[in-house]
């Protein structure tokens, strides 16, 4: 199967951590320009495949495409270079550092060093939070504002991917609507979106597109209002067996 | 009072030395979790790099100097982290905490062998006089000489220096940023593999410094990085072990009461102060003077 709008494909990749195999096979095409979230049980492997798609854990066998080009086994900084980010879960600013200063660490790939400031401008332009707390700690700032940080210092190379992992994790359910706004935002401005999120029915409502990853495998690629009306992720997701929905990719 | 004054100023310069092992001891330890305890004779060593090319080489000290800290930086720098810490690293910590010990008998004895068993007089870069007037000859009594005042002048400039590097400069702040959260750097794009490096060579750039100014007071012996690793080890302890201001503090704060313990209970417990304090901290404060508390998956 091709998707001629896919920005990223994985064709039956596996990888894993040391002798642990994760992502067994999974497969899967991300479209140009949309939100796609992607959901599955604990072990699912979401997370593994972020990190195996920015160049973290090695492929094992299978291919990984991104933009027309075969980046399998790419370094995070080829990633980088070819137009994609990467937000991990969890907090990840470097808090003794100031705001101003995490988000110059955004740039640090960029080839032409002397476009920075414009850049962190923009940035700060766009999230006045960021200009108000340029000298502080990054420690001093709140949860959601850390969260921000952190896509701000992301979109700083002007991804056009970018792969956020559990970003409402921590953050008040008002902050999580602001973060999935500026997501919404990056969408209308072109840029791809690949989210999983632990908040999988909220997530969905706002996406274009989702994934259900099971046991390492891809179990259905579908449009979010599909998934949504599906019953069998109800029942996933309601904590009820997997095995009619494996059975029923059978 | 004057006698007080004059303690905390030999202190201060002591103090100064260690923090400089210290700050390069905690720096090892946040970008690349290596625990040397081979930091003392990392101290010892570059002295007698200096004496080796002034006896063998015919080289005027300050040139030997300079080719001590270069020295340094290359052996125990480049070739520490390729040939004992690059390949076990993978092994976690604590196999590398033993190299590092056996590391430090290796420097120690090699030492001994190939050079000396006797302690060596170390020339000086600061002139021998005394600032200050002798109470004998009807003066204050104050007295301090041109050696403690250069070495803390020399010592403190390096660590400002470090220190304006780290936060100033666009290179420092990776190494921060390596320091803080390698896997977030790596995915930034910050060069991790490189940064390490660098710190390795500011550690043994660091040692060497270290080396040049206590070797004219204490003079160059191969046992002497004992109680230099040590107190290295202790200053780092006490002021915090993942803070790099926690080892400049900690390091002073040694040399402070090292000093006052010899002067006034007595020197036979100066080898137990920074042991005493090691307990004391522990005890008391377990992060450290300035440390911040961490947590570690095992």
């Amino acid at each position: 199967m091709t998707t001629p709008d896919a920005i990223l494909s994985l064709t039956e990749v596996v990888s894993g951590y040391g002798k642990m195999t994760i992502l067994n096979g999974s497969t899967a095409h991300i479209r140009r320009g949309k939100i796609t979230t992607v959901i599955g049980p604990n072990g699912a492997g979401k997370s593994t495949l972020f990190k195996t798609v920015f160049g973290l854990l090695p492929v094992r066998t299978g291919k990984i495409s991104f933009d027309g080009r075969d980046t399998t086994n790419w370094s995070p900084r080829q990633m980088l270079d070819a137009g994609m980010c990467y937000v991990p879960q969890g907090r990840n600013i470097f808090s003794e550092l100031s705001v101003r200063h995490n988000l110059e660490l955004g740039g640090v790939a960029l080839a032409d060093q002397s476009g920075l400031p414009a850049r962190i401008e923009t940035m700060m332009q766009r999230f006045p939070i960021l200009r108000e707390k340029a000298t502080a700690q990054a420690s001093t700032l709140s949860g959601g504002q850390q969260k921000l940080l952190e896509v701000a210092r992301g979109l700083l190379l002007e991804p056009r991917l970018m792969l956020i992992d559990e970003p409402s994790i921590g953050l008040s359910p008002l902050m999580v609507q602001d973060v999935f706004a500026i997501l919404k935002g990056l969408r209308d401005n072109g840029v791809t979106i690949l989210l999983i999120e632990q908040n999988a029915k909220m997530a969905l409502q706002m996406s274009d597109y989702g994934l259900v990853l099971e046991q390492g495998q891809t179990r259905i690629e579908d449009t979010a209002s599909n998934i949504l009306a599906d019953p069998r992720i109800a029942e996933l997701f309601l904590g009820g067996g997997l095995k009619p929905l494996a059975s029923a990719a059978q | 009072m004057n006698d007080f004054i004059q303690l905390i100023i030999a202190g201060l310069a002591t103090g100064s030395i260690y923090a400089l092992a210290a700050v390069g001891f905690t720096l090892l330890w946040q970008t690349s979790q290596t625990i040397n305890f081979a930091q003392g004779e990392f101290v010892m060593l570059p002295a007698f790099f200096a004496l080796a090319g002034m006896k063998f080489f015919g080289l005027p000290f300050p040139i030997a100097a300079i080719a001590a800290i270069l020295l340094s930086m290359l052996t125990l720098g480049v070739l520490f982290k390729t040939v004992v810490v690059d390949p076990l690293h993978k092994q976690g910590t604590l196999p590398l905490v033993i190299s590092t010990i056996g590391l430090a008998i290796l420097l120690r004895e090699g030492v001994k062998e190939f050079y000396s068993a006797e302690a060596q007089r170390f020339p000086s870069f600061f002139p021998n006089i005394n600032i200050g007037t002798s109470a004998a000859n009807g003066g204050s009594g104050f007295n301090v000489s041109a050696d403690q005042i250069g070495v803390l002048i020399v010592a403190t400039a390096t660590i400002l220096l470090l220190s304006w590097f780290l936060a100033s400069t666009k290179t420092g702040r990776q190494m921060q940023a390596t320091a803080q959260n390698p896997t977030v750097a790596r995915i930034l794009g910050v060069n991790v593999e490189r940064m390490v490096m660098y710190t390795f060579l500011i550690n043994g750039a660091l040692a060497a410094i270290a080396s040049l100014l206590i070797s004219p007071i204490y003079l160059a012996k191969f046992s002497s990085g004992e109680t230099l690793g040590l107190v290295a080890f202790v200053a780092a302890i006490v002021g915090g072990f993942n803070q790099v201001r926690g080892a400049i503090v900690g390091g002073f704060l040694v040399g402070i009461i090292d000093n006052l313990v010899a002067a006034y209970i007595s020197t036979s417990y100066r080898q137990a102060v920074p042991l005493a304090l090691l307990v004391m901290i522990i005890l008391l404060r377990p992060q450290g003077l300035l440390g911040r508390a961490e947590e570690r998956a095992v």
